[in-house]
């Protein structure tokens, strides 16, 4: 659920007491405590855990410019190396060969949706030069489509012209090139994701951090990240530009550099299934962990590993009603019990939240061990499921300020006044549920399928599992 | 009452009046309005029965032509040094005419939804809500501001070399917001409770902080960033879907009815809740759910002094013409509806054919240079209304608008300004604070 639904539901919590609400009334605000118990686990994780949780590997596609905070950053010849092969930045220098003009043929695989793999062959332009800014000297390629547009961006291309290149880094025979483009290449991503998810096969766990691709303009390079194990790939599409609200506005890369396709030697499975969209804000943290799965051994992702931990559980809601009593009899308040225990229910009450939700939690550690997976009946960000929880705290709050109100306001009994106000939640809840049974299923086949893979099957025979 | 072709004559008069100036960046009805009765005063040249229906034609128009004042007038350069808010992005992008078509899908149909509301809900269902929920009041207003810092979403950090340096990119933006709403605040109370302004000023004391805050700091950023000038495509064409059109029209009805109803809470508070409550996602969702929480929170909030059951002064404009007149009748508040609708009309038709003209002749005039005059002009009208004290507030004010735009924080942590003196009040503890500062 959004950080509101759980900040209201704190909010409702505290009114469930008279004594509180008889303090509100006075204008006594101590109560906002609870609100802020029930927002807490989310700011813990996501003000403190997300900064300082472990990265094993951290993938960054286009590398901010230092001051302007967007990417592509403008580095010097003399500062790229191997380790910034795929990556996307601008050099600006001087022509200083041109080493090849030409036509031909060129042939790439593309995707299509339904997974299947199509040889493409196109004719295209390209140019060759190398680029001298001083510091030292590197190849530029430019062909295909890319090729047009840098040429329509710089005219023809000749010894002596000073130029502003974007592109990404590759590797070739002759050692590091500029190939020219208008985002990174996908392959890098998808070649240390699956690095990551072999190593943490053979070593337990591996926490990868991806990074978005900020363009000048607050808009952002869409990149997909899709887990397949049935093929035993990772595989990364670079998509369009995005704003940070989510639209599309064009920019779409060519095909032949639009995927990066990499294989997994070992099992894995996806929990979600969706493939990771990285656009606007910042990107994921995944981590893989090796498990069991129905008795075999595999690697299991888990999305954002700082959150729903430790503080998503019941034993930090218990920790949070025992400081807050502590602390405000200490100072003297006179309903320090009732905040307490309002302030645990809120907590309690984003935990219990959450747990609708796919993600799960670590209830009761050091009890449990580990998260108890979430009941499915919507995603996070689902508007209905947040508007229908946020709504029914609403009603609570009207419901309990009339009811401890003497004369009441609204001259209503208790049932019929509840009823009244929280329909438009239980109509809600009810879609919610209804909508939920069909991803569950889509969830249940999917483990079904990955249980009965041949691709497993065949590593047991070769002693991989 | 007076009879209903003079009632809708000076609507009419209002919704010029409003259509003419709403336009300007850095322009609020409510100054344009308490200068206006400060220079020419009410009840010689206009009845004073007519004018909380003048009020009403001009809030109306504001709330839909300052769309284009937010689309086309707020423009930044392409480094985008700031974060650029949707519209901001459309303009860059040559679509301004589309994000001012998009809040128009919005105020429409958020005027459908108020006089809707109007006519058959909120006479119902208002007063005995607001009965129950009033003394809470403070409880619901801390709690939002508690909220705002709580949810404040780290803009930078992921980038840091080590732990440590990532937490501190990621507090230092968190630590700018809490900096500049309590600057805000202090400057607030000591407008609000000290002789610092001219008592003649009662009415308009806060006016030049919330220019310095949202006109004039946006005023000069546009100076600033010297912005280029790029071509708008004058098409009428929209990119948006009848979901998201929904879910925006819900979310921004919501956030608007929360500002409208209770007191100091504004449309961006309310907006705030609503878009977490309904998790609202999509630049088009976001400018729709603006045009109907901005007619919501502006003639909503004044409307609700017509209301006969309720009759609550909410927003500077009410106040203003509650302190002249207020209206009794049942055929008032009736009257008022009518009047709503007449003026949205009237306002859709001006803001689409300003906005298609403004996108056939974007680049005639430069935007800095229209920036400078209006500069000067925010610089008299507070001098007019407050005197030179006034401009000391208003350079103040400016300078904390523009803290928050180098903190890359929200704008809105500058309503402390009006949040905190409140709350202060609220809880009975403005002498000690008055003390505290050595102000009394």
């Amino acid at each position: 659920m959004r950080g509101f639904t759980h900040y209201i539901s704190g909010l409702a919590a505290a009114t469930f007491f008279a004594a509180l609400v008889g303090d509100l009334r006075l204008g006594i605000l101590i109560p906002v405590i609870a609100a802020a118990s029930a927002y807490f686990p989310d700011f813990v994780d996501f003000k403190f855990g997300k900064f300082l949780a472990r990265r094993d590997y951290e993938i960054d596609p286009a590398p901010w410019d230092e001051k302007k905070h967007y990417a592509p950053r403008l580095v010097k010849v003399s500062e790229l190396s191997e380790e910034n092969r795929y990556q996307f930045f601008a050099i600006e220098g001087t022509v200083e060969d041109i080493l090849a003009r030409g036509s031909g043929k060129v042939s790439y695989k593309v995707l299509r949706e339904d997974g299947s793999e199509e040889t493409v062959t196109e004719e295209y332009n390209s140019i060759v030069f190398t680029l001298n800014d001083g510091t030292g000297k590197i190849t530029v390629e430019a062909f295909g489509d890319d090729y047009e547009f840098f040429e329509e961006e710089f005219g023809k291309i000749e010894e002596g012209k000073k130029l502003l290149v974007f592109g990404y880094v590759d590797v070739g025979e002759e050692g590091l090139k500029l190939v020219v483009s208008d985002a990174p290449h996908p392959q890098g991503i998808a070649d240390t994701i699956a690095r990551a998810i072999e190593e943490a096969y053979r070593e337990g766990e591996r926490i990868v951090k991806i990074h978005n691709i900020r363009l000048p303009g607050d808009v952002y390079r869409r990149f997909l990240v899709h887990l397949d194990p049935p093929r035993r790939e990772v595989r990364v599409e670079m998509g369009p530009i995005v704003t940070p609200g989510g639209v599309a506005i064009g920019g779409e890369v060519p095909e032949y550099r639009k995927y990066g396709v990499a294989k997994v030697s070992v099992p894995f499975i996806k929990t979600y299934p969706k493939p990771t969209r990285i656009d606007s804000f910042s990107g994921p943290e995944i981590a893989f962990r090796r498990a069991q799965f129905r008795g075999k051994t595999v690697v299991k992702d888990r999305f954002l590993p700082w959150h729903h931990g430790f503080s998503h559980s019941l034993t930090m809601g218990m920790i949070i009603g025992l400081v807050v009593f502590a602390f405000f009899k200490l100072i003297g308040y006179e309903h320090a019990t009732e905040l307490a225990l309002a302030s645990m229910i809120g907590q309690w009450l984003h935990v219990f939240e959450d747990q609708l939700g796919f993600m799960g939690s670590n209830l009761l550690p050091p009890i449990t061990k580990d998260v108890v997976p979430g009941f499915k009946l919507g995603e996070s960000g689902s508007g209905l499921t947040n508007f229908s929880t946020a709504w029914l705290m609403i009603a609570f709050m009207i419901w309990n300020f009339n009811r401890f109100t003497d004369p009441r306001p609204i001259p209503m009994s208790d049932a019929k006044l509840l009823l009244l106000l929280a329909w438009p939640s239980i109509v809600g809840f009810a879609i919610a549920i209804v909508r939920s049974f069909r991803l569950r299923r889509e969830i249940s086949e999917l483990m079904d399928y990955y249980t009965n893979l041949e691709a497993f099957e065949e590593m047991e025979e070769v002693g991989g599992i | 009452m007076l009879p209903l072709s003079d009632l809708l004559i000076w609507s009419l008069a209002g919704v010029l009046f409003g259509a003419l100036i709403s336009w300007i960046p850095g322009f609020h009805i409510f100054n344009i309005m308490a200068l206006l009765v400060a220079v020419f005063g009410v009840g010689e040249l206009m009845p004073v029965q007519a004018f909380p229906f003048f009020a009403i034609g001009a809030i109306v128009a504001y709330a839909y032509v300052s769309a284009i004042s937010s689309v086309y007038f707020s423009v930044a350069d392409e480094s985008a040094v700031f974060l650029l808010f949707p519209t901001q992005r459309y303009l860059l992008l040559g679509r301004g005419h589309e994000a001012v078509l998009l809040y128009l899908i919005g105020a429409v149909a958020g005027t459908l939804f108020l006089v809707i509301g109007a006519l058959f809900l909120f006479p119902r269902i208002l007063p005995p809500i607001y009965q129950a929920t009033s003394p809470y009041i403070t409880y619901f207003l801390v709690a939002i501001v508690v909220f705002m810092f709580m949810s404040e979403w780290p803009k930078e950090g992921d980038r840091g070399r080590t732990p440590a340096e990532r937490l501190w990119l990621a507090w230092r933006q968190i630590f700018g917001g809490i900096l500049v709403f309590f600057l805000s605040g202090l400057l607030g109370f000591i407008v609000m409770n000290t002789n610092l302004l001219p008592t003649t000023s009662a009415y308009t004391r806060l006016t030049p902080m919330f220019i310095g805050f949202f006109g004039m700091s946006w005023v000069i950023l546009n100076i600033l960033s010297n912005p280029p000038m790029l071509e708008q495509v004058p098409d009428d064409r929209v990119e948006s879907s009848l979901y998201n059109t929904l879910k925006a029209t819900f979310g921004g009805a919501l956030g608007g009815t929360i500002a409208a109803v209770y007191p100091i809470i504004t449309g961006g508070m309310g907006a705030l809740i609503a878009g977490h409550m309904t998790s609202q996602r999509g630049d088009d969702a976001f400018i729709i759910s603006q045009g109907v929480n901005r007619v919501i929170y502006y003639v909503g909030a004044f409307t609700l002094l017509f209301l006969p059951q309720l009759r609550l002064t909410r927003g500077a404009a009410a106040w203003l013409v509650s302190s002249i007149y207020t209206p009794k009748s049942y055929a008032e508040y009736l009257a008022a509806i009518g009047a709503i609708l007449l003026s949205a009309g009237i306002s859709f038709l001006f803001t689409y054919y300003l906005s298609r003209f403004l996108a056939k002749s974007f680049n005639v005039v430069h935007i800095k240079k229209l920036s400078y005059v209006v500069a000067v002009t925010l610089v008299v009208i507070s001098y007019l209304l407050t005197g030179p004290m006034g401009l000391a507030v208003l350079f103040v004010s400016t300078a904390i608008g523009l803290m928050a735009a180098a903190f890359n924080t929200r704008r809105s942590y500058c309503l402390g300004g009006l949040i905190l003196p409140v709350l202060i009040s609220m809880t009975g503890h403005t002498g000690y604070f008055m003390h505290l500062l050595g102000l009394g």
